[in-house]
């Protein structure tokens, strides 16, 4: 056994931290104050891109963007001690920064050489700041994503989308969605199929970017597809390989590496909470008294076993062992242990809390949303009892 | 990095621990606890597969292993039955200021004798969990006081836990036996000082934290035993059991339960695992300790009670072990002044910043 990270991992997240401060936190907190999405054209963007970043992990059609391009050999664990680090210093500019984002690693997975080059090379070297999105979450299912009502219809040589999507990260930004839709609403998963939709396409339209508790660096926002024609090539992978497959992600059914991303967010959100509240605590003489003491020992006793969970998730996920029951275990815990250690924080500050001006109240407002997507903590608690005790579905 | 695998040596250490647990302990558990004693046939095969001498170092005749070997066993003993663990082992936690604090010689004078005794049991108690005349600290050539209860019948060796010292008493030690709540198979007495001649004493700050740290690795972990066992129990129980046309499993109330309670067992266990390998490579790790075990004692208040409850009027009756697990997983957790003292020790860490370093090897707690 063995619970340390090495010298590399250590300068990694050195490099995150010291970004984190000077740039994602003010960011984070402006966007808060200012309560709107960080703009597409706000210069932090345009130094990201500068800097290299938002590029995508495919390797390119000569493989030479191994060498420049994101690096796609970290491990899980890296990954979500990364993604602790910079939840840490703000959760909403991480989900804000620009690249090919969530669908990237379907596009990977399962896309076709043809798709990768039409819809990953701008990411190779982008001119600007681009973006592309994920389009699951429908106003009437969340978590049940098997109950999806987007449909598509065959037409021709093509595809017809209809239906309505929400809550989707960076939509109006994007330059294409990944939308997931369903061949029969009565089939579930097996009917499932996702298609590229070109930002411009005649029927994609109506996004409202919605009004939202916290996270506001990055835009959730709901949208329309009305007839919205696709040609066939957009079809993620090709009907053949559904022929196959019998549906949308089923291979990766045994491990999930999503999940504890979200808890290693909710890790890092709470640390910045449990740090804020005990130097208010140190400023404000309050670390003398047992009952201070014992709540920031109990919160930070739970931030490094949520913290310990999902690191052992992500290790599972790295060896290729199932990790399905402690990736749920990991989201369901940290949601929880996340929004404890806000929640004391803003006891700790007391009325200073309700003036609404402490880093402390964002990150109470902001930490609530890792107890929903991805999963609620009540669905990974199903999900845990399909495994533990067969929980019929 | 990472590694969440104990690896080969230790796995066979636990596939031998878990299956002498299997086969020897578990069965009699009642036998066990109705005797307050374990059976001898049960001692000499302990005896032959050599746990009992785990953390002794090699020089002594031990294998020289850690606080996370003793953790994995431990949990594996503790699965079976948590009373016959400690009566099984003859030095205990007592080995741990004898080994942080004291010297060779005192060791192989004091300690290894009761290796090959029968049946001799050597205690640690701490100076919360006694009432003395004076402190362990600052006590004389003689001590006097009363401890309420210690899971044994016998005392070989009593070795007495402060702050900043530990103190070795032989003779002078006298045991009145108490039904006891819970670890029955080890013995309950009160066990009274009266002018007891200190044997031995030795001071060191450092040294007696260590000492208490990796006791509570020890209780922690024989904890975590009762704790996975008493929810795997109801689990399975819960898959058999029938109302309203499905196992109670499937109804969602218990449902939940369940995968929370499985939540408890595998946190404690991360926590645990994470103290006491700190404590191995020596980076410290005493509050992580202290951490571990006020986490196994938490999960204790929700697992405990909740594996007879899963069980309904079944699980009150003696028929069913899950009573017995919830009477000794609250008894595990009082020992070592119990989930206050574990907490204002991980909580003094914290506030004082002394955790910056070894509480989280990176960023976590880091001033910002």
């Amino acid at each position: 056994m063995e619970f340390e990270i090495d010298d590399a991992m250590r300068e990694r997240l050195a490099v995150v931290r010291e970004r984190g401060r000077t740039e994602a936190r003010p960011k984070g907190l402006e966007a808060d104050r200012l309560g709107r999405p960080i703009p597409v054209d706000d210069p932090y963007f345009k130094t990201l891109i500068e800097r290299g970043e938002g590029r995508t992990r495919w390797p390119g059609p000569d493989g030479k963007n191994r060498e420049t391009g994101a690096k796609s050999t970290r491990t899980t664990v890296m990954a979500l001690l990364s993604a602790e680090e910079f939840a840490y210093w703000d959760r909403g500019v991480g989900v804000a920064q620009p690249g090919p984002g969530l669908p990237e690693g379907n596009v990977l997975s399962m896309g076709t050489d043809e798709q990768k080059e039409r819809f990953l090379s701008r990411f190779l070297e982008p001119d600007r700041p681009r973006w592309a999105c994920f389009g699951m979450t429908e106003p009437s299912c969340g978590s049940d994503a098997a109950a999806i009502q987007t449909t598509a219809r065959k037409d021709g040589d093509g595809w017809v989308l209809n239906g309505a999507k929400c809550f989707i990260g960076g939509a109006s930004r994007a330059d294409w969605i990944l939308v997931q839709a369903t061949l029969d609403p009565s089939k579930g998963r097996e009917a499932h199929r996702a298609f590229f939709v070109d930002q411009g396409t005649p029927g994609l339209g109506g996004f409202k970017i919605e009004k939202k508790m916290g996270l506001k660096a990055y835009e959730s926002t709901s949208f329309s597809l009305q007839d919205c024609r696709v040609p066939d090539e957009n079809l993620l992978g090709g009907e053949a390989r559904y022929q196959q497959t019998a549906g949308f992600k089923t291979a990766m059914r045994t491990f999930n590496a999503g999940r504890p991303v979200i808890a290693a967010n909710a890790v890092g959100i709470g640390r910045a909470a449990l740090d804020e509240a005990l130097a208010f605590a140190g400023d404000h003489d309050m670390l003398g008294r047992e009952r201070v003491r014992d709540r920031l020992e109990r919160s930070a006793r739970k931030l490094k076993l949520a913290r310990l969970m999902c690191l052992k998730a992500g290790w599972l996920a790295d060896a290729q062992k199932p990790n399905i029951l402690e990736a749920s275990m990991s989201k369901a815990l940290a949601a929880q242990v996340g929004q404890e250690a806000t929640s004391l924080g803003m006891e700790l500050l007391g009325t200073v809390g309700a003036r609404g001006d402490h880093l402390i109240e964002k990150l109470y407002r902001d930490v609530k949303a890792m107890d929903i997507v991805e999963g609620t903590g009540q669905i990974q608690r199903v999900i845990m009892a399909r495994h533990l005790v067969q929980l019929p579905r | 990095m990472f590694d969440f695998d104990a690896g080969d040596d230790l796995d066979l250490i636990v596939e031998t621990a878990r299956s002498f647990a299997g086969e020897e302990l578990s069965p009699r558990l009642r036998d066990h606890e109705s005797a307050r004693s374990v059976d001898a046939g049960v001692r000499a095969k302990f005896s032959e597969i050599g746990l009992a001498g785990l953390e002794l170092p090699e020089a002594a005749g031990g294998a020289g292993l850690g606080s996370l070997a003793r953790a994995l066993v431990n949990e594996e003993l503790g699965a079976a039955d948590a009373g016959a663990a400690l009566a099984l082992d003859p030095l205990g936690a007592a080995l741990y200021p004898l080994l942080e604090l004291g010297d060779e010689g005192t060791l192989r004078e004091l300690a290894l004798p009761l290796l090959e005794a029968d049946a001799a049991r050597a205690l640690l108690v701490c100076e919360d969990d006694a009432a003395l005349v004076g402190s362990i600290d600052s006590a004389g050539d003689r001590i006097t006081g009363s401890v309420p209860w210690v899971p044994s019948d016998r005392c070989d060796l009593l070795v007495l836990l402060g702050r900043e010292s530990a103190v070795v008493v032989r003779e002078g030690v006298r045991l009145e036996p108490l039904h006891g709540s819970g670890l029955r198979a080890a013995g309950a007495s009160e066990l009274r000082l009266d002018e007891a001649p200190v044997l031995a004493r030795w001071r060191g700050r450092p040294g007696a934290a260590r000492a208490m740290a990796r006791a509570r690795i020890h209780q922690a972990s024989l904890l975590l035993g009762v704790l996975r066992q008493a929810a795997d129990f109801s689990r399975q129980y819960a898959l058999e059991r029938q109302a309203f046309g499905k196992p109670i499993a499937h109804h969602q109330a218990l449902a939940f339960l369940i995968t929370d309670m499985r939540i408890a067992v595998d946190g404690a266990r991360l926590l645990l695992h994470e103290a006491a390998w700190r404590l191995d490579t020596a980076e410290g790790g005493e509050a992580a300790a202290a951490a571990a075990y006020a986490e196994a004692i938490d999960a204790s208040l929700l697992v405990g009670p909740n594996g007879v409850q899963i069980l309904g009027g079944h699980g009150f009756m003696q028929d069913y072990p899950v009573e017995k697990w919830m009477r000794e997983s609250r008894a595990l957790g009082l020992a070592l002044g119990g989930l206050d003292a574990a907490r204002e020790d991980a909580g003094r860490a914290l506030c004082d910043g002394a955790e910056k370093s070894s509480f989280a090897t990176f960023s976590f707690g880091e001033a910002v």
